[in-house]
């Protein structure tokens, strides 16, 4: 029972920091219909920013996650502007091949500059428990818990309160209508790619601080990204905080019954039956089918 | 090819109201496959001038002609962008290899077995996957692969797991002796002329028009009569089989295969890039672009080692961004129209 109660806690708190992974994927693929491949090359590359401020600036991986956002929300600003914006309306697998050269470069830039060697960022506290019973509270995964949870429900509250927010949301529904509107569907689209861009970076810092991390994990958590976010289904924002706890559960649950690496089969096996049984999500409505493009 | 030579038909026709004879526009029509046999020829002429380096780097060449052509029937003519083609390769491959390895199979059945087995998977997998559209089927395709892949890691008394199996070459468990460079040169080109050829008669048949209609409005096709389902699950099997050979013969020119690389997402989204540079939906352009990318991004390995990867990564975004309708198609349009600009071509999809 122990065993239980810890491998459900154990998957809580990594789904958190899962749904913020997957969060920004998800509003990049909910608003602009771009499947972004370099996702988990940003993640990683948020991590190696933490590293680097640790390392030489002895910053605090928590207080580096937001100069990593800050570094990284320009950046996926340009990028959007200036390289994504241009094949935006060609069919799926040029913007699909668009952000593989991306990651291509982004993977291989952090291999030639940081080394494939395995990394992460030393705290003095993540690596320490509290015991509530039997069953242990590791510190560093409750604060990144916490941390990605609030970050997640921010972007909600921002998304669905400010004119910023609602003017995404505008241009993901009906982005002709958006544009009569007055609204700068350019300019929205890259404020979008940015901000997905910068969480992944806030997701890497913590990804840094509770495990190990590497260039070539990238792959990694875009698929992990591609999983919850078809699982939480599109259009409705908790939708990735949903369906990050999902997987962290099944991931924790089946890490513990199942042997080998069976587990990674069974994220699969979820995303097909997802996509086959109920393609808008576990908690998604049938919102963007109707969506028109001009 | 196809398309060429019809395109060059009508241009002609426009110019002279009266019907051409007969004879020229079935010589017209015959040039694509005459063109065909020559290179095919001349592939096997090469052979006697490479050594043994270069004649590796030509077969594999040959392997992505036949991959990208193989993945342009899904993805090129019925636009459906299938990202997890290598799952048949993966198939095809642990078919021939567990066949080999357990029943000392000969390595001839074993292919066609192999090919078989992947047609199979694909029109198993086909028939609910393909009701799924656009990014949905892309990551449906892409769950199977890697879902497949962990099966195969999983089932180590079969496949041999991850650490890999080994398919008898020499000795009393052989079943085939090993082809060496040059027969497996023979194999893939063999392959890769195979695939063209499907290519080229898929193009050109009922069955191609199916498909293009399919691409272009899947409701209108099915109104007109097409059996959208058959057709779409028939160029899913068909693409799949032809994968699944290609996997099979790379297993056994590899000898030992490991899940991680004989179902490395990097294959398929080689195949995918390969067609959309060359051109999606043509016959020349699959063939075109994967002579081109592979070519130069062998070149790019020798001369730039640690480079490489970037340089490749650098090359796929400036071709997506000026030519997103490939090379062949946009040649086709600019010698049509006498549009050649670059930037207006990159207008066509901006926002």
């Amino acid at each position: 029972m122990t065993s239980f109660v810890q491998a459900t806690l154990y998957g809580l708190l990594q789904g958190g920091l899962l749904a913020l992974i997957a969060v920004g994927f998800s509003l990049v693929w909910g608003v602009m219909n771009v499947i972004n491949l370099a996702h988990g090359a940003f993640v990683i590359l948020g991590a190696y920013i933490a590293w680097e401020l640790n390392s030489t600036l002895g910053l605090d991986p928590f207080l580096g996650m937001f100069v990593a956002a800050a570094v990284l929300f320009p950046v996926g600003y340009a990028l959007q502007r200036g390289l994504i914006n241009l094949v935006i309306n060609a069919p799926v697998f040029i913007t699909l091949l668009l952000t593989f050269g991306l990651d291509l470069l982004i993977v291989q830039g952090m291999n030639i500059a940081f080394t494939a060697n395995y990394r992460s960022i030393p705290t003095s506290y993540a690596g320490k428990s509290l015991a509530l019973g039997d069953v242990r509270i590791p510190l560093g995964r409750l604060l990144a818990f916490v941390v990605a949870v609030a970050v997640t429900l921010l972007l909600v509250a921002m998304v669905t309160r400010t004119r910023t927010g609602l003017s995404i949301m505008a241009t993901g529904m009906d982005r002709g209508a958006a544009r009569l509107m007055g609204i700068r569907a350019r300019h929205v689209y890259a404020l979008t790619f940015g901000l997905a861009v910068a969480l992944a970076g806030m997701a890497g810092a913590m990804v840094g601080t509770v495990g190990t991390f590497n260039p070539a994990a990238a792959g990694g958590y875009t698929l992990l990204s591609f999983v919850i976010a078809v699982l939480g289904g599109l259009g409705n924002m908790y939708g990735a905080l949903v369906g990050g706890l999902v997987i962290g559960l099944v991931e924790a649950w089946a890490g513990q019954y199942l042997s080998g690496t069976w587990v990674n089969a069974l994220a699969f096996l979820v995303l097909v039956l997802v996509l086959l049984l109920r393609p808008s999500g576990l908690v998604g409505r049938a919102f963007y089918a109707a969506r028109v493009e001009v | 090819m196809g398309a060429s030579s019809a395109d060059v038909g009508t241009a002609a026709g426009v110019e002279t109201p009266t019907a051409r004879p007969p004879a020229e526009a079935r010589w017209r029509r015959l040039l694509p496959w005459a063109a065909g046999v020559l290179v095919l020829l001349a592939c096997f002429g090469l052979q006697t001038q490479l050594y043994t380096g270069q004649e590796r780097t030509v077969t594999t060449i040959f392997m992505f002609v036949a991959l990208a052509q193989a993945w342009n029937i899904i993805g090129g003519f019925t636009g459906y962008a299938s990202f997890g083609q290598v799952v048949f390769f993966g198939i095809g491959g642990y078919a021939t290899a567990t066949l080999m390895y357990h029943l000392q199979v000969n390595f001839w059945l074993a292919l066609v077995v192999s090919g078989l087995a992947a047609a199979a998977f694909g029109a198993l997998i086909g028939l609910p996957l393909l009701r799924l559209k656009g990014h949905y089927f892309a990551i449906a395709t892409l769950g199977v692969a890697e879902g497949m892949r962990e099966v195969v890691t999983n089932l180590p008394d079969i496949t041999g797991g991850g650490a890999g199996i080994t398919i008898p070459t020499v000795g009393a468990k052989a079943s085939t002796p090993y082809l060496g460079n040059d027969g497996f040169y023979i194999l893939f080109l063999v392959l890769a002329a195979l695939a063209v050829l499907v290519g080229g008669l898929v193009s050109r048949s009922k069955f191609g028009f199916a498909l293009r209609a399919i691409n272009q409005d899947e409701d209108a096709a099915g109104s007109m009569g097409i059996n959208t389902t058959r057709a779409k699950v028939t160029a899913f099997a068909l693409s799949g089989f032809l994968v699944g050979l290609v996997g099979a013969s790379y297993a056994f020119q590899q000898v030992t295969i490991f899940p991680e690389r004989l179902f490395d997402v990097d294959i398929t989204v080689l195949m995918v890039v390969m067609v959309v540079i060359g051109g999606s939906g043509t016959v020349l352009g699959p063939l075109l672009g994967a002579v081109a990318l592979q070519y130069l991004s062998e070149y790019l390995r020798q001369h730039y080692t640690q480079m490489h990867t970037f340089i490749l990564g650098a090359i796929i975004i400036v071709a997506v961004i000026l030519l997103p309708q490939g090379v062949v198609n946009y040649a086709r349009e600019a010698a049509r129209t006498r549009q050649f600009s670059l930037l207006r071509n990159v207008r066509r999809y901006r926002l």
